[in-house]
């Protein structure tokens, strides 16, 4: 890789910025999304900051089944951050739909709309869990 | 003609300005990290954003106007650099200066205000409007006050200018502690210029997702972070140069870190309020302003009067 693009990869892995998008979740994942972005875990120091809106953000932090009448505003939201974009689904229900898959009204996990970068189970998934799932992804980012 | 490209694009200009302002904010994320207790980013953090944000896609909406929607970053970049020039650093002469700069440096500086709500507008998105709006409204309320306390030191110097301003006071001893009223106000309407937290009604983002920057992202987002940050760096070292005007004559190595230190010493009590105070409402933010802060810019003003006459006897 050239001195640029290495520059440019070092950037993208000290400042991801997240996107928290609940996609019919039972809001425990969404409690414990919330508490690792407290002054307890500090994600700042990873350069990590929640923001608004879809354009400002690189990552998309799902959780969640994926309900029908989400899907359409799940892909939208997808479609409105600019490229390169990572998804992470948070806990089981976003991974594999969970407890719910089978249900009339719920598609599968995230991967049945959007494509995820990363994986984070658990039933809610922890903000230890949620703070490595996302180191992890970062770090992987590194070698490519 | 290289002395002016110098001066424009390195020192005191874009180069030395972006340099700054990203340790500036760095500087600011850091002591609010640290007074809520946490560790905070690391020192390139700002330079790693900036970075990230120019690699990243810009997306435009169909629906905004797309050029005042691509003008208007740079736009807003130019016209906070350009109010550096007439601010003094470290000695009693600014790179231009003529009788009236003042007004020149206030109005610069309300120039981003403006092209914060003319992009948010013309982004066409709801929220970026509601934020427009609310900078508009915003604008009418600490304006005042802010333009009130600055005038109000002007009047005791008897000159417009900033470089006569601040050998005056440089002249005169003690006397800059007078303007101790103005300073506060001052503060607090810089705050609320720069949307900060108990201002930060424009871009509060549990209400209106980031209001008039909603739909700008990578490269325009990139130059726009930037010009808030720049615009901090020239507001603080508007009000180190009103209301500070010590020692102005150390020449250019003490002089430059006096200088320094004096913004961060601004800096860090923005970051002070930042941390203690929750965000206001509009009406609220109307009612201090206009009930409290511009009442106290008066009696500046007033105090002023006094002293002059005082004085010229």
């Amino acid at each position: 890789m050239s001195t640029v693009s290495n520059i440019v990869n070092w950037a993208r892995i000290k400042s991801p910025w997240l996107l928290h998008f609940n996609t019919g979740a039972c809001n425990a994942c969404d409690i414990e999304i919330i508490a690792a972005l407290t002054p307890r875990y500090d994600l700042e120091r990873f350069g990590i900051q929640l923001k608004g809106t879809p354009r400002h953000a690189d990552i998309l932090v799902c959780s969640g089944p994926v309900t029908r009448q989400i899907e359409d505003r799940l892909v939208r939201i997808y479609e409105q951050m600019p490229e390169p974009k990572f998804v992470i689904a948070v806990g089981t229900c976003s991974c594999t739909g969970g407890v719910f898959k089978g249900c009339y009204n719920v598609k599968a996990g995230i991967d049945s709309a959007i494509p995820v970068a990363a994986y984070i189970p658990g039933c809610p998934a922890s903000p230890k869990a949620i703070i490595d799932g996302v180191v992890k992804l970062l770090s992987s980012l590194k070698e490519k | 003609m290289f002395k002016d490209l110098f001066y424009i694009l390195v020192f005191p200009g874009f180069a030395f300005l972006s340099l700054f302002a990203l340790a500036a904010e760095f500087y600011d994320r850091k002591l609010y990290a640290r007074l809520q207790n946490r560790v905070g980013p690391p020192w390139f953090q700002p330079l790693a954003d900036f970075i990230k944000l120019c690699a990243k896609e810009d997306v435009i909406p169909e629906a905004a106007n797309q050029n005042i929607f691509k003008v208007m970053p740079v736009f807003v970049l130019a016209s906070v650099v350009t109010a550096s020039f007439y601010i003094p650093l470290w000695n009693n002469t600014a790179l231009l200066s003529f009788n009236g700069d003042v007004i020149v440096v206030l109005y610069l500086l309300t120039i981003p205000t403006l092209g914060f709500f003319v992009g948010g507008w013309y982004s066409s998105s709801l929220f970026a409007r509601l934020g427009s709006v609310r900078t508009i409204t915003q604008l009418f309320t600490y304006e005042v006050p802010l333009f009130m306390g600055i005038l109000a030191s002007a009047l005791l110097a008897d000159t417009w200018s900033l470089s006569e301003l601040v050998s005056f006071y440089s002249q005169h001893g003690w006397l800059w502690l007078c303007n101790f009223v103005g300073f506060a106000v001052c503060l607090l309407a810089l705050l609320g210029k720069l949307e900060k937290t108990p201002f930060d009604i424009p871009e509060a983002e549990t209400e209106i997702v980031a209001g008039s920057f909603t739909e700008y992202s990578g490269r325009l987002l990139a130059f726009l972070r930037l010009s808030t940050d720049i615009e901090m760096i020239v507001g603080s070292a508007l009000l180190a140069a009103v209301f500070l005007p010590f020692s102005f004559n150390l020449g250019p190595g003490l002089g430059f870190i006096l200088f320094i230190s004096k913004v961060m010493f601004i800096v860090s009590l923005l970051s002070l309020a930042r941390t203690v105070a929750a965000r206001l409402r509009l009406d609220q933010m109307i009612t201090f302003c206009w009930k409290i802060l511009t009442p106290l810019a008066l009696l500046q003003v007033f105090i002023n009067l006094i002293l002059k006459a005082k004085l010229i006897r």
